[in-house]
């Protein structure tokens, strides 16, 4: 229908020969990537500007009696006096599945290298986030295959869930990992020919980072077979701080057609303080006035309407979902900082990454502790509650007792207990990078852990130990594993099954 | 120079005051000015250069430049100015000027409104379609 009224639209420009009516203006001022614009009365906040030689501009600062704008690309050539007019249009980007696989800039040109990007729809890069009515309550889950995730800290479709943490802690180590557990998930899907299967289409969007860093990205993507499914979006560190202030929006708008279309995505903002910064410098060389640590007093708007975008719709607006993985970087720990505590109020959660742990070998080094999921247990899999419910209680007291029993040596035969099989447990949990491990793997291992078969294994040889049980129970007991991916749930009689299967395998474990 | 929010406020004080229902008065304007050069008060660059850019902005609104490749008889120009004047209200300076480069058609400029018809913004359209 909207390609007839397009068509339409487009016959009737082409034989109406009257004089449409244009508003110019002329620039005033310009630097920083900034224009000042005198004229322009019908300009329209955020409606892109044509300064001539393609070069386009945003307008951004309506005054009375002149209209600031930031230049998108090459202000270089933009001088004073020059004539700029006003388009009626908002800044758009390309959207759908021509996407996938590419990695393209915050206006949607392409940077790979591999020619234009086939897109029939352009979306605005800002757009209303959807209502009430239009959502439903998160359900269904996003595997990390991060087992200390998808165990303590689940993540639903849909959910907006913050990564927070120091310089090098491996906040973008998890979001990558997210992102090829799922591109694996599609696959085999795929490859099965499961129609019930609900694909998980990826945006990873790299803000204001080192070209090298992102080019790392790539890469560790390209080797994990998971482009095809990823869209990335890049403006580095070296891109203008308009196009990294723009960026986060327009990965946002490509994730939003998929979830418009009945599908889901998951769009990765690495990172958000790297953002704020941006959009701080923007708004101080448009001269709007500063707040708290110098950012603008509509910082906290800026990252509420970008997350609130993120939403699972209801089955009547076609049951799509955008989950968001924002990432913030600490200095030194400080959460309470401004930017950290407005993404932690806005978001749903949080995974608290600490340089201790990093350090002392946990990794991901994630701080159970500090870290929650305030809607994903809502999505979780049967089999995954019945395993994981205590653990996260029983890791806390877990590093309680463990701080007690530094000062004495004589503990009670229970205690003792407790820590050992703590110490176990924070051993499974060590994961490393770009190694996703199936649900139903997590569940199998987490029930070996639970139930005291690794409790007679030193804690220095119980990695070996699970990568064996994996091994075993992936090779040799594959229709166990097929089952109870497909029940989702350990019922009595699966339990009976997983029982004898470790029993079997610690019999020849040495 | 730098115009700080008080004189920039009292530069809009001062134009409000030179308009006569709702059109500036010349008079008014040249008296404000001769006011504030002779009583000098504090800050009055500032507030001149502002008043004098709300001025400005307020002729360039208030005129409509045409622009024709040839000279326009007489009956198109009462023409063009009466439409302009229904749709832009009374009191538009209106001038008018011959600029070959256009090749043909009219090109009105009111404000920063443009209706460009001249026969060179279509050929520059059309290339751009190419
Ligand atoms: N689970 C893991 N096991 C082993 N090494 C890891 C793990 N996670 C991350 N690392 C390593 O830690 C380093 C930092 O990881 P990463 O780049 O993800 O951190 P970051 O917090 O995003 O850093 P930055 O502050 O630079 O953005 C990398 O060299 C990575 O290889
Ligand atoms: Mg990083």
């Amino acid at each position: 229908m909207s390609n007839l009224l397009q068509e339409i639209e487009a016959q009737i420009a082409g034989v109406k020969t009257s004089v449409t009516k244009q508003n110019v203006g002329a620039v005033r001022e310009i630097g920083d990537g900034v224009a000042k614009i005198e004229g322009l009365t019908d300009a329209m906040l955020n409606e892109m500007l044509d300064f001539g030689n393609g070069v386009t501009g945003l307008a951004l600062n309506l005054e009375e009696t002149e209209v600031g704008a930031i230049i998108l690309g090459d202000y270089t050539s933009v001088k004073e006096g020059q004539e700029v007019r006003t388009t009626g249009r908002l800044l758009q980007v390309p959207v759908g599945k021509g996407l996938l696989g590419r990695v393209v800039n915050t206006l949607g040109q392409p940077v790979d290298g591999k020619g234009p990007v086939k897109n029939e729809t352009s979306y605005p890069v800002e757009k209303i986030a959807p209502g009430i009515i239009r959502r439903r309550s998160v359900s269904q889950p996003v595997q990390t295959g991060i087992m200390a995730i998808d165990a303590m800290i689940p993540i639903g479709r849909g959910q907006r869930e913050l990564i927070i943490g120091d310089r090098s802690t491996g906040k973008t180590t998890i979001g990558i990992d997210t992102i090829i557990s799922n591109a694996r998930l599609n696959k085999a899907a795929e490859a099965a020919g499961d129609k019930e299967y609900r694909p998980l289409y990826s945006i990873y969007v790299g803000v204001g980072q080192k070209q090298s860093n992102i080019a790392r990205v790539i890469n560790v993507l390209e080797e994990a077979g998971a482009m095809p499914y990823t869209i990335v979006v890049v403006a580095s560190a070296s891109d203008s701080a308009t196009n990294q202030y723009l960026a986060p929006f327009a990965g946002c708008a490509m994730g939003e057609w998929f979830m418009d279309n009945g599908m889901d995505a998951l769009i990765i903002f690495d990172d958000l303080s790297k953002h704020a910064v941006a959009y701080r410098q923007v708004s101080l060389v448009l001269k709007r006035p500063s707040g708290r640590e110098a950012y603008p007093g509509d910082v906290f708007y800026l990252h509420s309407r970008l997350l609130e975008r993120s939403a699972r719709l209801n089955e009547k607006y076609g049951n799509g979902s955008l989950t968001a993985l924002p990432i913030i970087e600490t200095q030194l720990g400080d959460v309470s900082a401004y930017i950290p505590t407005n993404v932690i109020s806005i978001t749903d959660g949080q995974i608290y990454l600490e340089t201790d742990l990093f350090y002392q070998g946990v990794r991901p080094a994630i701080s159970v502790g500090l870290s929650v999921s305030r809607v994903g247990s809502a999505a979780q899999i049967k089999a995954m509650k019945q395993v994981a419910g205590r653990i996260k209680l029983d890791l806390a007291q877990f590093r309680e007792l463990a701080a007690f029993a530094q000062f004495g040596s004589d503990l009670d035969a229970a205690t003792q207990a407790k820590i050992e099989r703590g110490k176990r447990i924070v051993e499974v949990f060590k994961q490393p990078q770009y190694n996703p491990i199936s649900v139903e793997a997590q569940a199998a291992i987490l029930w070996t852990a639970q139930n005291g078969y690794f409790d007679d294994v030193a804690v220095e040889k119980i990695k070996d130990c699970q990568n064996k049980l994996t091994e075993y129970l992936t090779t040799r007991k594959s229709a166990l594993m097929a089952k109870l991916a497909k029940e989702k749930a350990l019922s009595d009689a699966l339990t009976a099954e997983l029982k004898a299967a470790v029993t079997e395998f610690k019999q020849t474990y040495k | 120079m730098k115009i700080t929010k008080q004189a920039r406020r009292d530069a809009k004080q001062l134009f409000r005051s030179c308009l006569v229902n709702g059109l500036l008065d010349e008079n008014r304007v040249r008296q404000v000015v001769q006011q504030v050069i002779a009583q000098k008060p504090r800050g009055y660059l500032a507030i001149l250069s502002h008043f004098q850019r709300l001025v400005r902005l307020d002729v360039a609104r208030r005129t409509a430049g045409i622009e024709s490749a040839i000279q326009l008889p007489e009956n198109l120009r009462t023409g063009v100015q009466t439409n302009l004047a229904r749709r832009y209200g009374p009191g538009l300076n209106v001038s008018f000027a011959q600029n070959p480069d256009l090749i043909g058609g009219l090109r009105v400029q009111v404000g920063s409104d443009v209706y460009d018809g001249s026969i060179r913004a279509r050929l520059a359209a059309l290339a751009e379609g190419f």
